[in-house]
C-alpha cells in the first residue's frame, strides 16, 4: 500500500521546488541568451531560487498526469490527495491562486488554487508515477485542435502547426515548448499533446519518422525567429514532441498545446512494496 | 508620450495602476449603467498584471506582465478615461494599433516570465478597488527601476 504522506510530501516538496527553482535544460537557453531583457531574465531565477519567490507570478492551475500500475493500492483516493496537495502547497506559498469556481459565470477565485486537472492511465506493475505541470493561463490560450481530413498529407500537418505558431507563438511567453498529439479522437489528440509537454527537451520519438519529423518542426518553428519574448532574438522553440495514436478511418485530429519558456515541471515515482 | 520611439527601452520610476481581465469588465459594466467607478484613471499607466500573494513581511508578492491582446476590447474605454500608456507582454491586435495612433499613446512590454525580479522594482503597494477579485483587483503600486520597451509607439509604429 502506498501511503498518502509520501504522496503529500514528495509532491509538494517539488510543486514548490518547480514553482521557483529554474529547470535545468530551461536555465543553460537563458544563460547562453544575449538579447533584450536578458539581464532581468538571469537576475530573475536567482532571486527566486535564493528568496522562494516563484519564478512567474502565474503560477498556473496545476494538470497532473498519473500511471498507476495494476498492483498499486493508495490509502486514500489520489484524487483527493492530489486536491489536498495543491490547496496545502498554494495556501502556503507566496503563489498566486488563479483559478476560478464557475468558468462562465461569476468566475469567482477558488482561494485555494483547486482543482487541479488530473488524467489517470493504468499500467502494468507496482509503480505509481505522478507527472505534473505547471500550466500558466498565457501560454494555454495557444491550445488547438485542428481536425484535418484524413486524405490530408504531411505537408498539410506540418502547415497547420507551423501557421499556428507563427500567428501566436509571441503572446504565449517564448521560447515554446511544442506539444503535437496526432490521432486518436479529439480529446485524446489534446491530452497527448499535454503528455507530450511532460518529456525532456532531448528526448526523441522511439519511431525514426516522428523522430525525424519532430527534428525538422524544431527546425522550421526557428526560423520563423519569434525569440525571447516574441522580441526575435535567441530561439522560438525548445522543443516539438510528437505523440501519435490509432484514429478512425474518417479522422486525422491534431492537438497543439505550448508551454511557455519556463517549461515548469515535475515527476515522483513511488513504488507499492 | 510623443517622444518615445518603438523599440526603445527606458527604466521607469513612478506610479502604477494595475488591473486586468476582470477589472476592466466591471469598469465598462459600472460605465454602462452609469454608475460612479472606483478608480480615477487621468493621467495614469496601467500595468495589465495579477500578482502573487506576497512572501511575509512583503508589501507586494511575485508580478508581471500579462498577455495585452485579451484587452485590447477594453482599450478605447481606458483611454477614454485618460489613461496615457499601458504596459504588458506580447503582440496587440490590429485594433490596438489604431488606437495608439489616433489617441497618441504608448504601449509598453516588460520582460515576461521575470516576476521575482520586477517584485523588486516595488516599492510600494496598495488595493485600491474590487478587492474581492483577489489577484484581480485593482493595485496602485509605486515602482523603481521598472525595465521597459515600447512596442507601440504613438505613432502606431510596432515592434512585433
Amino acid at each position: 500500500m502506498i501511503f498518502k504522506n509520501e504522496i503529500m510530501e514528495k509532491l509538494s516538496k517539488s510543486l514548490v521546488e518547480k514553482n521557483c527553482v529554474i529547470n535545468d535544460e530551461v536555465k543553460s537557453f537563458v544563460d547562453g541568451y544575449n538579447g533584450p531583457f536578458c539581464e532581468v531574465l538571469k537576475e530573475n531565477y536567482k532571486i527566486a531560487q535564493t528568496e522562494g519567490i516563484p519564478l512567474c507570478q502565474d503560477t498556473g492551475i496545476v494538470e497532473f498526469f498519473v500511471f498507476i500500475g495494476h498492483e498499486v493500492r493508495v490509502e486514500e483516493p489520489l484524487v483527493e490527495i492530489l486536491n489536498e496537495v495543491v490547496e496545502i502547497v498554494y495556501s502556503q506559498s507566496p503563489f498566486r491562486y488563479s483559478v476560478v469556481r464557475d468558468p462562465l459565470f461569476e468566475r469567482k477565485n477558488t482561494q485555494n488554487n483547486t482543482p487541479p486537472i488530473i488524467h489517470i492511465f493504468q499500467t502494468k506493475g507496482n509503480n505509481l508515477e505522478i507527472r505534473f505541470l505547471i500550466k500558466g493561463g498565457g501560454s494555454e490560450n495557444l491550445s488547438r485542435l485542428y481536425m484535418l481530413r484524413p486524405s490530408s498529407n504531411i505537408e498539410d500537418f506540418k502547415r497547420v502547426i507551423i501557421e499556428h505558431i507563427k500567428e501566436n507563438g509571441a503572446k504565449g511567453c517564448p521560447p515554446l515548448h511544442v506539444g503535437i498529439g496526432v490521432g486518436g479522437t479529439s480529446d485524446e489528440a489534446i491530452v497527448l499533446s499535454k503528455l507530450a509537454l511532460t518529456k525532456n527537451f532531448k528526448e526523441r520519438n522511439i519511431e525514426s519518422r516522428y523522430a525525424s519529423l519532430e527534428i525538422e518542426l524544431i527546425k522550421r518553428l526557428n526560423e520563423l525567429k519569434i525569440g525571447f519574448q516574441g522580441l526575435g532574438k535567441g530561439v522560438s522553440v525548445f522543443s516539438v514532441h510528437i505523440e501519435a495514436f490509432p484514429t478512425h478511418i474518417a479522422t486525422l485530429p491534431v492537438g497543439i498545446s505550448t508551454d511557455c519558456y519556463l517549461c515548469r515541471k515535475g515527476v515522483i515515482d513511488i513504488e507499492d512494496r | 508620450m510623443a517622444k518615445l520611439k518603438v523599440g526603445e527601452t527606458l527604466k521607469y520610476n513612478g506610479e502604477l495602476i494595475v488591473m486586468r481581465d476582470a477589472a476592466q469588465r466591471r469598469l465598462r459594466e459600472l460605465i454602462a449603467s452609469s454608475k460612479e467607478i472606483p478608480v480615477y484613471l487621468g493621467g495614469k499607466i496601467i500595468f495589465y498584471a495579477g500578482p502573487a500573494k506576497p512572501p511575509k513581511n512583503l508589501k507586494i508578492g511575485a508580478i508581471g506582465p500579462t498577455t495585452s491582446e485579451r484587452m485590447d476590447e477594453f482599450l478605447e474605454m481606458l483611454y477614454y478615461l485618460g489613461v496615457i500608456a499601458t504596459i504588458g507582454k506580447g503582440k496587440r491586435s490590429n485594433l490596438a494599433v489604431e488606437l495608439c495612433k489616433k489617441y497618441q499613446r504608448v504601449y509598453f512590454i516588460s520582460p515576461s516570465g521575470a516576476a521575482a525580479y520586477l517584485s523588486k522594482c516595488v516599492i510600494d503597494a496598495e488595493i485600491v478597488a474590487f478587492d474581492e477579485l483577489g489577484p484581480e483587483a485593482i493595485y496602485r503600486i509605486e515602482v523603481k527601476d521598472f525595465p521597459l520597451m515600447v512596442a507601440i509607439d504613438s505613432l502606431g509604429n510596432q515592434i512585433f
